[in-house]
């Protein structure tokens, strides 16, 4: 063979090796994922037709969870890597995916800074007195990463008697229909640790139609989901965290206190 | 009665309501080291005694134990106490119970045996105060070994005099020291609780050593982990890590502080390993 066409099938082959990675992220990825930049930050919308909204990736491994509501949900119990030998948590700005019908474009960033920000902090209070929440990735440190799914962009918001300080938002947002998708993850390899679906919804609207929707009475809905999906969260690590028979067999043969005369 | 007045002083050292004392005051206590007074707050054993000398050997600071009341100081002279470690002193200083510490005037090696007969130090080293029902010796022990935050860098610890439960030990987590005193209340026989449990700082540097002492320990020792727990415990505070727990051999106990003293950031290895007796 020439060197000519050496060089041609060289370029072939690498042209075609440059291409599997491509052609394989096309397949796997969610049909139709659109991510757009309003007022400089980002808001995905909901692909259509997907159970999923592709945050989480690979969904394969979740399964229905018999003591969590509505939720599916993958633990890694493998005993290098488990949620056990975690000890600080790192919580990720919370993600936004609006409804496929919606016009992202309409979420203001003071409406999504609103209820994201609660979230994160309601999830803080949830989790602080188990876990150090810290902002860098270390060695015994979790990242949480969140997204609020289906994300419904309402009418005008009505601006009328909002206490002080209140700004209204121009378009409500509803969260009644929101579903909540999670991921904890190792914050120095990345690899998956814990993940979970949780699809409760509350069949009615929840507006929020104001940046401190927590001051204002006809909110109470929305807040109260977010005060539900941050219990959820602890109520998943605490149920992760529960000993097996086995384990629990073996913690108590080995647990000896000290000093005493016993 | 004797138990009621002890009970009370113990739950307002914890409660933190005491106040500095105006001037010196003089008193009996046992000279701990400070990692032994956490561990092992109660009666003086000869395992307690061995336990203080021994850390205050390796380097670990000396702490006064007022016999009277199981409160725990700090002293700012450790040269004055050192000696005395793992016997009793006649002590005079300003406490200043809040911040558990003493300023120290002077410290006087005392016998068991020059404290008068019906002085409240008396009652703290009769171990027969300490002897509890082994109903519900056993069932605080379930109690707080089912705890499902407990991991390999916390141990909780207890001490029983009569039907009160004295908490010790260190955890890492906040959640621990409400959930053990949670749990330990609702027992059968339980009267008092107090919560001596100290939550660790969780430095960088500490984080580090934790996850770097594991990793070796789990590497050399692999035997003693299972999956969401293990059999020795990683107590890790400002670089110093102590090793708590029990081992099959000597050897392993050796092993361990081998494999703990090469652990980068770590400053000094306490190993109070226990080795399966027979």
């Amino acid at each position: 063979m020439s060197r000519g066409n050496n060089s041609s099938l060289r370029s072939l082959f690498w042209c075609g090796a440059a291409l599997v990675p491509l052609l394989l992220m096309a397949a796997c990825a969610p049909a139709t994922q659109e991510t757009v930049t309003v007022s400089g930050t980002e808001v995905h919308v909901m692909p259509a037709g997907q159970e999923h909204s592709g945050f989480l990736g690979d969904y394969s491994q979740l399964q229905p969870q018999p003591d969590l509501e509505n939720t599916t949900a993958y633990v890694n119990r493998d005993e290098q890597k488990n949620l056990h030998h975690y000890l600080a948590i790192i919580i990720d700005p919370v993600q936004v995916y609006v409804a496929t019908d919606d016009d992202p474009s309409l979420l203001e960033d003071r409406g999504k800074g609103a209820i994201t920000n609660y979230f994160k902090l309601a999830m803080a209070n949830a989790v602080v007195d188990a876990f150090a929440i810290v902002d860098e990735p270390g060695p015994l440190t979790l990242r949480l990463r969140t997204a609020l799914v289906g994300v419904d962009i309402g009418d005008e918001a009505p601006a009328n008697e909002l206490p002080e300080g209140a700004e209204p938002l121009n378009r409500s947002i509803n969260i009644g229909e929101v579903g909540l998708e999670m991921e904890l993850v190792d914050s120095v390899t990345g690899e998956r640790i814990a993940a979970a679906v949780n699809r409760t919804t509350l069949g009615e609207p929840a507006e929020i139609g104001s940046t401190r929707f927590a001051q204002v009475e006809r909110y109470d809905a929305a807040q109260e989901i977010i005060d539900g999906w941050a219990a959820a969260l602890r109520d998943f690590l605490d149920e992760a965290h529960e000993l097996s028979e086995e384990e629990a067999q073996r913690a108590i043969e080995s647990y000896r206190p000290y000093g005493g005369i016993q | 009665m004797r138990t009621t007045i002890l009970v009370v002083s113990m739950l307002m050292f914890t409660m933190g309501l005491g106040v500095a004392a105006d001037g010196p005051e003089t008193f009996y206590s046992y000279v701990d080291s400070s990692i032994c007074a956490r561990l092992m707050l109660g009666p003086i054993t000869q395992e307690r005694i061995e336990c203080s000398q021994d850390t205050s050997k390796n380097g670990d600071s000396p702490a006064l134990v007022r016999l009277s009341n199981n409160m725990v100081l700090e002293v700012n002279k450790h040269k004055m106490v050192k000696p005395l470690v793992g016997g009793f002193a006649n002590v005079t200083g300003t406490t200043k119970v809040k911040a558990g510490k003493i300023k120290l005037e002077s410290a006087e090696p005392v016998e068991v045996g020059d404290i008068p007969a019906g002085d409240p130090a008396r009652q703290l080293l009769d171990v027969r105060n300490f002897r509890a029902s082994e109903t519900v010796y056993n069932q605080v022990r379930h109690a707080l070994a089912m705890m499902p935050y407990i991991s390999e860098f916390d141990f909780i610890s207890f001490t029983m005099n009569g039907d009160t439960v004295i908490l010790t030990g260190w955890t890492v987590r906040l959640t621990n020291r409400q959930e053990a005193y949670n749990r330990v209340k609702v027992v059968e026989g339980v009267g008092a609780i107090v919560n001596n449990i100290e939550v660790l700082p969780m430095g960088r540097n500490d984080m580090n050593v934790r996850a770097g002492a594991r990793a070796r320990l789990q590497q050399h020792l692999s035997r003693y982990f299972w999956g969401s727990g293990s059999d020795i415990k990683i107590i890790v505070k400002n670089g110093r890590i102590i090793l708590l727990g029990t081992v099959s051999t000597e050897g392993d106990k050796n092993l361990a502080n081998i494999q703990c003293n090469q652990v980068p950031g770590a400053f000094h290895v306490f190993n109070l390993l226990r080795v399966e007796k027979g």
